[in-house]
């Protein structure tokens, strides 16, 4: 049997008083990829944030790495240092002073103080290896402001892949990409996940993308209404259910134009 | 020529001495957190402690207590309280910002409507006066620089982090809310210190040209901070020399060498640097 690397039961979330997420139970084999789907407002990136720790729990428990969260919502340093985390957007306003390089360098570096002198050149040297495995090596100069959407979301990737982890969590990470470059996007990410043995738990939009390139769907609206194989999940009847009864999947056809 | 004669006579002046130094303390101090702040948007933040300064000097002169003394835990207090109302108000931060440091400045101008023995300069509180700054004061403002640089240098992948995303930073390990009160307590104390020098009405100058001068100019993290410590610190011993020599008001005169300094990184940003 493989691995439980994240292991959620009995999850509960409370905000404004009102249940989020309830009573969701789960748990993610190593080096799978798991997509979380739902509707806006079903409590996806609550539950993402409860798991990662950013918001209070009202019960339940969550285990990374067989190590338990605490109350107070922390994990222990060791563990914390597993988890790489992509929200869905970051705040890039403006000309931001900041080159790719060094944003990644901060992906290394521990929390705490950072002395210059110390291990500079392994920093350099998994800057560099993070920045080439990512397909980013031409842009170690350039300020992360001046990147497209794509260029961007790969330099996110190489922060995420600059030091080893074992769960990488994604909130829509692919919000607001083109076709070609979500899709070069997935593909990266595939590649350095089978490199890497990354697990992946990402909440994603985009069902044809789930389908293509996850092994396992959890559905939520507020409570887990079904989870499986993506054939599984992911069945016409399954999503009326997640989504009512008026939702129709749109399907994509190449008809010769007459 | 006259004012390069008069320079040795006026570098010869001890309150002259102590205003430079002063100047450049507290340009480099607003400097460096200014580098923080802007990137945070907390520019507004700045400008609304300094106005809301007032009535922290206003409450110290109706109680007949010095007001720098009654100022640095007021502007602490004003820093925790709107934080806590941003975090639990659904209003926007600059709109709530604007409720609070009006309503201060209203109750400041009241408050000093009913002292009437005041005998100090309401010109003093607005724009400051560095030329009186006093040994006692430029220790403070270089304890605090000392904390300041500190504190940033040991988190500065916090505040990059945070900068960034709150949860981004959350899931890599940064204390998200320490470090989020630590930032503002310390704008707040180095806001209020600075008053006495720079005034309530510039400050927040002194908190945002720097940055966002250095900010043109600048392609690393650390370059941009150093830049912007050095623009506010030279920028206000530029603007004391050219007040000394002009007789001109001293605060006003440092903010606007901070502003042709701020042109000049703009006309540099176009020529020099590439886009």
């Amino acid at each position: 049997m493989a691995e439980l690397v994240l292991q959620v039961s009995g999850l509960r979330v409370l905000r404004d008083g009102v249940p989020v997420v309830d009573d969701v139970s789960f748990a993610l084999p190593a080096e799978s990829d798991t997509a979380l789907v739902g509707p806006n407002g079903a409590g996806k990136s609550t539950l993402v944030a409860a798991v990662l720790g950013l918001l209070p729990r009202q019960a339940g428990e969550v285990r990374l790495l067989g190590q338990p969260l605490s109350p107070q919502g922390r994990w222990p340093r060791s563990v914390r240092a597993q988890v790489a985390y992509l929200p869905q957007s970051l705040a890039v306003e403006g000309r931001f002073p900041l080159t790719v390089r060094d944003f990644v360098g901060f992906g290394f570096d521990p929390p705490g103080p950072r002395w210059p002198w110390r291990g500079a050149e392994r920093r350099r040297q998994a800057i560099e290896r993070a920045l080439e495995r990512t397909q980013c090596r031409a842009l170690g100069r350039r300020l992360i402001s001046e990147l497209s959407g794509g260029q961007w979301k790969r330099v996110q990737l190489a922060f995420c892949v600059v030091r080893p982890r074992r769960l990488l969590v994604l909130d829509e990470a692919q919000a607001g990409l083109d076709a070609p470059s979500s899709e070069r996007f997935q593909q990266l990410l595939l590649d350095l996940r089978r490199q890497e043995g990354w697990t992946v738990l990402q909440v994603s939009h985009d069902l044809e993308m789930v389908r293509r390139s996850c092994d396992q769907v959890l559905c939520l609206n507020r409570q887990l209404r079904c989870s499986g194989s993506p054939d599984h999940a992911l069945s016409p009847q399954r999503l009326a259910e997640l989504y009512g009864p008026g939702y129709v999947p749109y399907q994509h056809h190449h008809a010769p134009l007459s | 020529m006259a004012a390069v004669e008069a320079l040795p006579a006026l570098l010869a002046l001890p309150f002259m001495q102590r205003a430079l130094l002063g100047g450049l303390l507290t340009g480099a101090l607003g400097g460096l957190l200014g580098s923080v702040a802007v990137l945070r948007q907390l520019s507004f933040f700045s400008d609304a402690l300094g106005h809301s300064a007032l009535l922290g000097i206003s409450l110290g002169i109706l109680l007949g207590v010095n007001p720098t003394l009654v100022l640095v835990p007021f502007a602490v207090l004003f820093a925790l309280l709107v934080n806590q109302l941003v975090q639990r108000s659904r209003l926007p931060t600059d709109a709530l910002l604007n409720i609070v440091y009006s309503t201060s400045l209203a109750f400041a101008v009241v408050a000093l409507s009913l002292v009437d023995t005041y005998r100090g300069n309401i010109q003093q509180l607005l724009f400051g006066d560095i030329l009186g700054i006093s040994w006692p004061d430029l220790w403070v403002i270089a304890g605090l620089a000392v904390l300041a640089l500190g504190y940033l240098i040991v988190s500065l992948r916090a505040q990059v982090l945070l900068i960034l995303n709150d949860d981004l930073a959350g899931a890599f390990g940064v204390r998200i809310s320490a470090h989020r009160l630590a930032f503002i307590v310390l704008l707040a104390v180095v806001v209020a210190v600075s008053i006495k020098a720079v005034g309530v009405l510039l400050i927040s100058a002194f908190v945002v040209i720097p940055a966002c001068a250095a900010r043109l100019v600048s392609r690393r993290f650390s370059t941009y901070v150093l830049t912007s410590v050095l623009l506010g610190g030279s920028c206000a011993v530029l603007g004391l020399l050219g007040s000394g020599l002009t007789n001109l008001p001293s605060g006003p005169c440092v903010v606007i060498v901070q502003f042709a300094g701020f042109l000049l990184a703009l006309l540099w940003s176009r020529l020099v640097v590439p886009a």
